[in-house]
């Protein structure tokens, strides 16, 4: 099953360790390896340059090796035998962890072990192999154990929060969402803790996301959603009846993201990052396609198409959704900005603008910055009779390119 | 056949033929599903473990060949779960989430989906607990499953624009439940609010995207909300077969299983109101000494515990609530619990905190 045997590399040092501390410095690693009170004839080391990296026993007999070789042994027997185990930064309170997982094989007259995931930086493996479970292995042989560490990774910052839309200043007080973009891909699983949404006063609004675990990134963990709870926006629901709305009318507010908010590798943001704004009256009109200006392009340029919404749009949205189609009803390739507060749509096209009938496609289900749909309000009405369906419907707008 | 059948009718004799006397399991393929990411679970029939991969937008039925019976009796205590899985993947408990716990009901061992990692990059792990407490990794490279690819952005405009090399949109998948052959998936996009319920027929070779259905529940009367469901279970009320979904800042929505038919605009009853500040995280349905119950775990209110034979006579909440209202329930004292699943007739299990970070998996009786 596993791959062909390669030739073994031998460390600097190879076999010869002596009880102690070698330091093994390569390109892009360092190594500490040690042998600690090994019987002469045994000795386990590092391969800290192979791909995968590898750990090995030597010294075994030919007679310990060939049994070996034709043993059947399940993982737990040859973990019994060698195994490696990831260092806890904090003891463990469940008592013995168990080794790390991987497979083991016999060539040249050494036991091979090598992990199912690569290693960690700053995380410290020590390897061990117990002579006594060798078959006819000498009972209370004492293990032989070898360290690794690769060096911790720079803690210094790097990444930052590059933008965060909507990006007008003033909002709906029945706004649904922002995007945090930040500058590098970020970790998951405990973001809301570094997220706050404050009063002018500084006092911290509570529970004002919808906080999913999985947490509502983009798949490259760069852009994070923040759904405001819908509870909190909806008119005659529970969280508004007992909270109260999350944002009012002419009063300021900010969103904080903390420095301490983790990226990828682990490291903090460079700085807290703080959006002010301002609340405005909610917004509970849907956009209006009827109400866009859209001003053509002349033929034969890759001049921008410019439309100006009647009112900041979602980003996301808007960025995806809206789309171009020329005289053969095919859709055009081309670049899309937001500008203008998310209220003004510009598109360059790959190639030069054709004569002719052209075509903004605008799905129905985009949204303003209230979660509006072109047609109906985020909160239906029920005595309004809203006949609310799936639709892929989209609004049409043409303009001609000439 | 002329007047009665239903589309879900037509849709069972569908399936029906096309899969004869074949079982679900001997017609998926082996190989390697090549998860992009692991999160909710679900059993099926046959030992069949449903695994929702968020990042692929697919369910993959995996065939787990763990079928046979535990033996009576058997509970499961591990402490430092959390640790031990670090240990297992080789890295610190800071770079572990587990993201869902689900009790295979013939064998009782517990699968669980681990990130290893919490960057872009972070590898999904299937791990399964023994009944011995021993843990291992459920290796999917070469299994035997099948794949339900869920429409990876159903809303998209017109295709062959040129920024659209990399799609952020992605969707959450909030839970999954399995009922009476179809598989039900609660998901929420990062980008337009469409919170949906899709129900994809298992097996899964006849209708590959399923359908999606919108629940709305009439919130004290007057305006509906599609907010997302946290967690749902299925639930037989009488004859009938019911869905029960949790929300945030809690309503328990009730629904019938026989209205999720395609693009249906479902009308749920809300019959609970569990309390604000809280999130729904788990919930289960076992019988006791004759009657059934309903545990659901929170957030912020614990595990609380439901009579379910109130349900077949709940009424449908349609005023302000101040408070709670609706089911009675009554707080356990089970604390710190963040998934829970049943073991088996007589017990529960759950993952909690033993503090510091620390989580313990522990098989708890039933109340």
């Amino acid at each position: 099953m596993g791959p062909a045997v390669r030739p073994l590399r031998r460390l600097p040092g190879g076999s010869g360790l002596t009880p102690g501390l070698l330091l093994v410095a390569g390109v892009c690693w360092a190594g500490l390896i040690r042998a600690a009170e090994a019987p002469a004839e045994f000795s386990v080391h590092w391969l800290a340059v192979a791909t995968p990296v590898a750990v090995e026993v030597s010294g075994m007999s030919r007679r310990a090796v060939a049994a070996l070789e034709h043993e059947e042994r399940a993982a737990a027997g040859w973990g019994r035998l060698f195994a490696v185990y990831a260092e806890p930064v904090e003891p463990a309170l469940g008592g013995e962890l168990p080794p790390m997982a991987g497979t083991w094989r016999v060539a040249d007259g050494r036991l091979r072990f090598e992990p199912r995931f690569p290693l960690e930086q700053g995380v410290r493996y020590r390897a061990e192999f117990r002579p006594a479970q060798l078959p006819g292995g000498e009972a209370g042989a004492a293990p032989v154990v070898a360290f690794f560490q690769l060096p911790a990774p720079s803690m210094v910052p790097t990444t930052s929060v590059a933008r965060i839309w909507p990006s007008a200043a003033v909002l709906p007080e029945n706004l649904l969402k922002f995007y945090v973009q930040f500058s590098a891909p970020m970790s998951r699983g405990d973001v809301y803790r570094h997220l706050h949404l404050r009063d002018a006063a500084g006092r911290a609004i509570e529970l004002p996301f919808l906080e999913l675990d999985e947490e509502l990134w983009d798949p490259g963990l760069t852009r994070l959603t923040l759904l405001i709870d819908p509870g909190r926006i909806k008119r005659g629901v529970k969280p508004l009846v007992d909270f109260g709305p999350l944002f009012e009318t002419g009063k300021t507010y900010s969103l904080t993201i903390d420095a301490a908010c983790r990226d990828a590798a682990g490291r903090p943001l460079r700085a807290d990052f703080r959006k002010e704004f301002r609340v405005g009256p909610a917004d509970r009109t849907p956009p209006d396609p009827a109400r866009w200006t859209v001003r053509a392009p002349a033929v034969g340029t890759r001049a921008a198409l410019v439309v100006r919404f009647d009112e900041p749009m979602d980003h996301a949205l808007a960025s995806r959704m809206i789309a171009v189609a020329g005289p053969d009803g095919g859709a055009l390739a081309g670049e899309v900005t937001l500008g203008e507060d998310e209220s003004g749509w510009t598109f360059v096209p790959v190639r030069a603008w054709q004569p002719g009938a052209h075509r903004l496609i605008v799905p129905t289900t985009i949204e303003d910055l209230a979660g509006n749909n072109i047609g109906k309000t985020f909160d239906v009405d029920l005595f309004e009779r809203v006949d609310r369906k799936f639709s892929t419907a989209s609004v049409k707008i043409p303009f001609e390119v000439r | 056949m002329k007047k009665s059948s239903s589309s879900l009718v037509l849709l069972a004799l569908a399936l029906g033929l096309t899969f004869g006397a074949r079982s679900a399991l001997a017609a998926m393929t082996e190989g390697n599903p090549a998860f992009k990411s692991m999160t909710q679970l679900a059993f099926g029939p046959d030992g069949v473990l449903f695994v929702a991969d968020a990042k692929a937008a697919a369910i993959i039925a995996l065939a787990t060949g763990d079928t046979s019976p535990a033996a009576n009796g058997a509970t499961i205590r591990v402490e430092g779960l959390n640790q031990k899985i670090a240990a297992l993947l080789g890295t610190t408990v800071d770079q572990i989430l587990i993201a869902d716990l689900a009790v295979n009901p013939i064998s009782r061992q517990a699968y669980l989906t681990v990130s290893r990692g919490r960057g872009p990059e972070a590898v999904p792990v299937l791990v399964r607990v023994k009944t011995s407490g021993q843990l291992e990794i459920v290796a999917t490279d070469k299994v035997k499953f099948d794949r339900a690819q869920l429409p990876d952005a159903p809303v998209d405009g017109l295709v062959g624009q040129g920024n659209r090399q990399s799609n952020p949109r992605m969707e959450s998948i909030t839970d999954i439940a399995y009922a009476d052959g179809r598989i039900l998936v609660a998901g929420l996009a990062n980008e337009e609010f469409s919170s949906t319920l899709r129900v994809i027929p298992y097996p899964f070779k006849s209708v590959a995207a399923g359908t999606m259905v919108e629940i709305f529940h009439g919130a004290h009367g007057k305006f509906e909300t599609r907010a997302p469901v946290r967690t749902l279970v299925a639930y037989q009320v009488g004859k009938e077969a019911n869905i029960l979904a949790a929300y945030t800042c809690t309503p328990l929505v009730q629904f019938a299983l026989s209205e999720l038919k395609p693009g249906a605009k479902i009308q749920g009853k809300t019959i609970a109101e569990f309390g604000a500040g809280n999130r729904p995280l788990d919930m289960i349905v076992y019988q006791k000494d004759g009657k059934d119950y309903l545990l659901l775990a929170n957030s912020n209110h614990g595990v609380i515990k439901v009579a379910a034979e109130q349900i077949g006579g709940a009424g449908s909440i349609t005023a302000p609530v101040t408070r709670t209202q609706g089911l009675a329930f009554e707080k356990l004292d089970w604390t710190g619990v963040s998934q829970l699943d049943r073991f088996d007739s007589r017990h529960a299990m759950v993952m909690r905190t033993a503090g510091a970070g620390v989580m313990n998996l522990e098989t708890l009786a039933l109340p």
